[in-house]
């Protein structure tokens, strides 16, 4: 599977258990907004429910105190009841409409009541003519609706209310059972889906992560490996955009093994070339030379000095040509390992300047190190180093300086001379083949020692620079390995 | 009766190189020369004028039959088993040398012939000539 698409699933995954959740917690807010809402209406249904039977209470208290009085100040309240109550009624009848039982009981209630209104309206019309007032005995004798009904009545009308006001506190607790247990049910279903958007979400994170890192990982081990030379590949089983990737890696790999392989090849066969040819180029010579001395040893008396002046300048020239094979065959050496061997280096140094440099010359060796090294090509460095510094002192006071300093990688070490310096504009040129600043009679020199000096150098990743001017002496300074 | 020397050698300033230093030598020899193994053979097994020589000076590198084949033919047979054979060699042959040292040979003579090389077991010609050549033509 593509990378991107797994992203994208993880991602869809985790969206869709949250919008769930989310989901599941919306609808519980609808219920409970529902819920007050019922609540809001319940209570105005009892609160309703109290003024109905509050107002026909005052309205029957009302009556009763005008039959008594003859007052009709005190029917105030009856009149009020009269305009009121059908509103009162109106407003509940509306509001409990669902609910037939409770219908029904109202009705039931206002039809009494409207019995006892129409009783009530008679007598209120008898009075008015009349114009006396009634005792009680009239009232429980008179008519047809007594003290005792009137209570029966008001009984009746009580028992319907409180019916109807069970009825609503039933109602009104069955819709909160309902909500408690919906509350309920939410929170589980909310919980478990929070809960399962988090260790999705962690655990498809970790494998994201893991699956990535892991093979980064790899990657990076295997350019290491390329920049230590180890051309190796990494195995991956997986399709998707980090393969490509690692195919590349792989493909990259492979090509810079061919590459250096070939690199290597050819320069075993350019070194093998050169050594092949310095060493045939030198034969001829041997022969030429070796002519040459057999004249001279025949017929040394014969010849005339002028002819002999001419054979004597043949081999001057064998000899160079001789030095120019040399140096070319060293260079094409330099490649081949030698030994490490441990070397004190001061002791190295004392021993080539022995050799090469004149006894007028001063020389002063510094603090050097004993090292673990390839001695033969440290010695063919300082060696090409000190006698450069020989070849190109100025006459007589020639003065060659050699130390050392240690870096945290590797060491540096400084040949300097006071001799005729080499002007900036020569610094780099000097280190390419067959480059001398000077006439070719001049002094023996073949422009080969610090080519291979450079060599030798790169081969072993190490540097020389050059601090001179011309005239102010020459400070050559290399990089050598610390082992 | 001379002591015979045979010359394998191909170039022509070696021969005479070898001649010369030869030359120097008091002691008197035959000295026979082949331009290559397969007529170095050809004197060695000529009928009428068979030759026996007491040194063989080998060139490893002649054309038609090289050193190698010609030192490993003469080695099998009875009648050159006396024979000192020094193999001209240069200093970089060393992989034809140890070859040549299980053939059973006395010594090595350094190419080009007029040098002289102090490495272990590797004479110059003068060197030759004076140690080993004077040595073995002594001998009665």
């Amino acid at each position: 599977m593509k990378l991107s698409t797994q992203f994208l699933l993880a991602f869809s995954v985790v969206l869709v258990l949250s919008v769930i959740d989310t989901t599941s917690n919306y609808l519980l807010s609808l219920k409970v907004e529902k819920n007050v809402e019922f609540l809001n209406k319940s209570q105005e249904i009892m609160r309703n429910s109290v003024k109905l039977h509050k107002t026909i209470i005052e309205m029957q208290s009302s009556f009763r105190g005008y039959l008594l009085t003859q007052d009709t100040n005190l029917l105030n309240v009856y009149n009020i009841g009269l305009k009121s109550l059908p509103i009162l009624y109106t407003e509940e009848e509306i509001l409990i409409k669902e609910n037939r039982e409770q219908s029904s009981l109202l009705d039931s209630i206002i039809f009494i009541h409207q019995q006892w209104t129409n009783y009530a309206k008679e007598h209120i019309k008898l009075q008015g003519i009349i114009r006396k007032p009634l005792n009680t005995n009239d009232l429980l004798v008179g008519g047809d609706f007594n003290k005792i009904t009137d209570e029966k009545l008001n009984d009746s009308i009580r028992q319907k209310f409180l019916a109807f006001d069970k009825l609503e506190y039933k109602t009104r607790s069955l819709h909160k059972d309902n909500l408690i247990s919906s509350i309920k049910r939410t929170h589980i279903f909310s919980l478990t889906f929070f809960g399962l958007t988090i260790i999705f979400g962690i655990a498809s994170t970790i494998y994201i992560v893991r699956l990535i890192s892991k093979r980064i990982k790899t990657m990076t081990q295997l350019a290491e490996n390329i920049s230590k030379g180890n051309f190796t590949t990494i195995t991956d089983i997986n399709n998707d955009e980090m393969t490509s990737l690692s195919t590349s890696l792989n493909i990259m790999s492979d090509k810079l093994s061919k590459n250096i392989k070939e690199l290597e090849k050819q320069n075993g066969e350019l070194d093998k070339f050169s050594y092949v040819v310095s060493h045939d180029l030198k034969a001829p010579l041997r022969g030429i030379h070796n002519v040459i001395k057999w004249i001279e040893e025949d017929l040394g008396n014969e010849l005339s000095p002028q002819l002999k002046k001419y054979l004597d300048i043949i081999p001057e020239r064998t000899k160079r040509m001789e030095d120019l094979i040399n140096g070319l065959l060293a260079f094409a050496r330099t490649r081949e390992k030698t030994i490490p061997e441990k070397t004190a280096v001061a002791e190295l140094l004392r021993e080539i300047v022995k050799i090469i440099v004149p006894r007028n010359f001063k020389v002063e060796i510094k603090e050097m190190p004993i090292i673990i090294t390839e001695r033969l090509k440290l010695e063919q460095v300082f060696t090409n180093l000190i006698s450069n510094a020989v070849k190109y002192a100025k006459v007589d006071n020639g003065e060659i300086i050699l130390k050392c300093t240690q870096t945290d990688n590797s060491y540096e070490f400084s040949v300097k001379d006071n001799g005729i310096g080499i002007e900036e504009e020569y610094h780099t040129k000097i280190f390419e083949m067959f480059q001398t600043l000077r006439e070719k009679d001049e002094k023996e020199s073949t422009g080969i020692g610090l080519a291979i000096i450079k060599k030798i150098l790169d081969d072993l990743h190490c540097t020389i620079w050059i601090n001179s001017t011309l005239g102010n002496g020459t400070e050559f300074i290399f990089t050598w390995p610390l082992k | 009766m001379k002591k015979i020397i045979l010359l394998v050698e191909d170039d022509e300033l070696d021969i005479i190189s070898v001649q010369r230093t030869l030359k120097k030598l008091d002691t008197e020899y035959t000295l026979y020369t082949a331009y290559n193994g397969k007529e170095a053979l050809t004197m060695l097994n000529d009928l009428k004028n068979p030759i026996v020589p007491a040194v063989i000076l080998l060139d490893l590198n002649t054309p038609k039959m090289n050193g190698i084949e010609f030192l490993k033919i003469i080695r099998v047979d009875d009648r050159f088993k006396d024979v000192k054979v020094f193999v001209i060699t240069t200093s970089s042959e060393t992989n034809d040398r140890s070859i040549t040292e299980q053939l059973g040979i006395s010594g090595y003579i350094i190419k080009p012939l007029g040098y002289s090389d102090n490495t272990k077991r590797v004479d110059s010609m003068d060197a030759f000539v004076q140690f080993h050549l004077r040595k073995i033509l002594g001998e009665s």
